[in-house]
């Protein structure tokens, strides 16, 4: 297996009684896309925001790669290098998709407090914000408004804005939520080619495409952690089936 | 890339620049006028920079009038009485003063967001407010005098006598023009960027892993440095200041100016200032109850023009903005 590259030790968090995150131990290795599944309300989503520092965690360490950065700000995860796409759509919608890309490129560039050099002056923004794109499938698209794109294209700038920042971890938070069929194939592609060059923590509802992706996942419920396999040895194991996919009363 | 983000603002600013420079031509013999189209250059200044702050960063600000005030205040407690001092070395003491207070004030204020950013900045504009008010040291509610105006010389060469109403008028112009053209440009780089950015959605911005209160914070001091610089201006033409310049309601019509000429659009502040002054000076001359008609006219504007008279102007000359 290739390097750990992002590790949490007893993570906990707690709202007031509520344990939405229980002494949480995982590691994300470099150049394969681990996911983590569980039923609604394992904590999936808590984890991922304590993960690129949106929520400061109650107790526990995040190391990456071996550095503590437990009590860094939210925007330092980012230039870190701990990249977040969102599970609602969150986007610069007045911007045009090119722009939205720029803002993350600028970020990885510098000089963001020059205020009399045009936006415009620097190509290498504009190359990052392109190669983003490019990536993503969404060149064409570059001089469209972000409102205007369809949901799909729209889920696909999301990750193209996280790739423009240079991310070294990418954290992504249902990426393939409310999308066809149609548009989470063109989703499955693009994470196959990025898990060749990041690291991806992937939260999905969407099972058959994480028993696609997945090089590793792990299970949760209740905050806890149940189980960190690959993916043949988890869909054998009857505890994962009791706990979860074998439950008759919940439809996916 | 033009610089203006709309046909409108283009026509408007060739149209209202070329006008203007002809104002002390056309008004030869009548000084008032020269005067009172002077202060509203000052209020111009004055509402662009909230129209930076509100409209631009997204903050929303009921205590900026305090700026303005406390540009005119540092002044006139700076200067040595009796003595006359030099314009341009005084306009940057004032700005870097009043930088410096906003630095302070931004880094409490900038804690919070929203309505409670509203109810800080309010508090603490009332604060200075009172603080100056009942204070005897710098003259309570009579404020203070500023006998001799400043001198304009540069390296020996001295072009502008601010006694004169038409020197003053044109200082107040390119004053206006200077602030017009700092924040487009700014607004342009990538500074701007990011602060649009931040304005739309704040919660993104810090994903990607800028730090929004470092923008808000720089903003915050350039307003403010901006609108002081008004309130200076506004105190040498009048030639005194007093604690009215900084009461709440200076704040609230500014705002409403800013909102009538169509928040965001910096060239709309003009436009905010000249109409609402305007009417308030013609109503104010047809009836004694002109604060009803002020008011409901303002209201039917606002609900009428939901992106301000700039947007009406866009509409009409068409070109829309990006």
């Amino acid at each position: 297996m290739s390097e750990c590259i992002l590790q949490a030790e007893n993570l906990s968090k707690h709202w007031g009684g509520l344990k939405a995150l229980n002494e949480f131990n995982i590691k994300f290795y470099d150049k394969s896309l681990h996911s983590i599944v569980g039923p609604n309300g394992a904590g999936k989503s808590t984890m991922l925001n304590i993960l690129c520092g949106t929520y400061p965690a109650t107790k526990g360490v995040i190391l990456y790669r071996g550095e503590n950065i437990t009590g860094l700000k939210s925007h330092q995860f980012c230039r870190k290098g701990i990249g977040r796409s969102f599970q609602k759509t969150n986007i610069f919608k007045d911007a045009t998709c090119l722009e939205n890309c720029c803002i993350a490129a600028q970020q990885r560039v510098g000089s963001s407090f020059n205020m009399f050099k045009s936006k415009h002056s620097s190509k290498h923004v504009t190359a990052i914000a392109e190669d983003a794109l490019e990536q993503v499938g969404l060149l064409k698209q570059a001089n469209t408004k972000a409102s205007a794109i369809s949901y799909g294209e729209q889920r696909q700038l999301e990750i193209a804005m996280v790739l423009a920042t240079d991310p070294q971890v990418l954290l992504l938070d249902e990426p393939m939520a409310g999308m066809g069929h149609e548009e989470s194939l063109i989703i499955i592609d693009l994470l196959k080619s990025l898990k060749k060059r990041y690291c991806i923590v992937l939260v999905e509802h969407d099972m058959d495409a994480v028993f696609e992706l997945s090089d590793l996942m792990t299970v949760m419920v209740d905050g806890q952690h149940l189980i960190t396999d690959v993916v043949d040895n988890i869909r054998a194991n009857p505890l994962v089936q009791e706990a979860y996919l074998g439950n008759d009363d919940e439809v996916f | 890339m033009s610089v203006f983000s709309s046909k409108a603002e283009k026509v408007f600013i060739f149209a209202f620049f070329f006008i203007a420079l002809g104002i002390p031509l056309f008004f030869n013999e009548n000084t008032f006028y020269v005067n009172k189209i002077s202060t509203m250059l000052i209020l111009s200044i004055f509402v662009m920079s909230l129209d930076y702050l509100v409209g631009r960063t997204g903050l929303i600000t009921l205590g900026h009038a305090m700026f303005y005030g406390l540009g005119g205040y540092l002044f006139a407690i700076m200067i040595p009485e009796y003595e006359v001092v030099n314009f341009w070395l005084y306009t940057f003491y004032v700005m870097a003063a009043s930088g410096v207070i906003a630095l302070i004030v931004g880094f409490i204020v900038l804690r919070t967001s929203g309505i409670y950013m509203i109810m800080i900045t309010l508090a603490l504009a009332q604060m200075t407010f009172y603080f100056f008010a009942d204070s005897t040291e710098y003259g309570g509610l009579d404020g203070l005098f500023i006998y001799l105006k400043p001198e304009t010389s540069i390296f020996g060469l001295n072009f502008l006598d601010l006694d004169n109403e038409n020197h003053f008028y044109y200082l107040c112009l390119l004053s206006l023009f200077n602030c017009y053209v700092f924040c487009k440009v700014s607004l342009h780089s990538r500074f701007g960027r990011v602060i649009d950015a931040i304005k739309e959605n704040p919660e993104r911005a810090t994903a990607l892993g800028y730090n929004i209160f470092h923008f808000r914070l720089v903003s915050y001091v350039l307003s403010s440095s901006l609108a002081a610089y008004a309130g200076y201006l506004f105190s040498l033409q009048y030639g005194f200041v007093n604690p009215t310049m900084m009461s709440w309601e200076v704040s609230a019509s500014a705002l409403v100016m800013a909102i009538l000429g169509g928040l965001g659009t910096i060239f709309g502040a003009i436009l905010g200032v000249f109409v609402y002054e305007s009417l308030h000076y013609g109503i104010e001359h047809m009836t004694q109850y002109w604060m009803f008609w002020m008011g409901s006219l303002i209201i039917l504007m606002v609900l009428l023009l939901k992106s301000g008279i700039a947007g009406l102007i866009e509409q009409l000359v068409g070109g829309k903005r990006k």
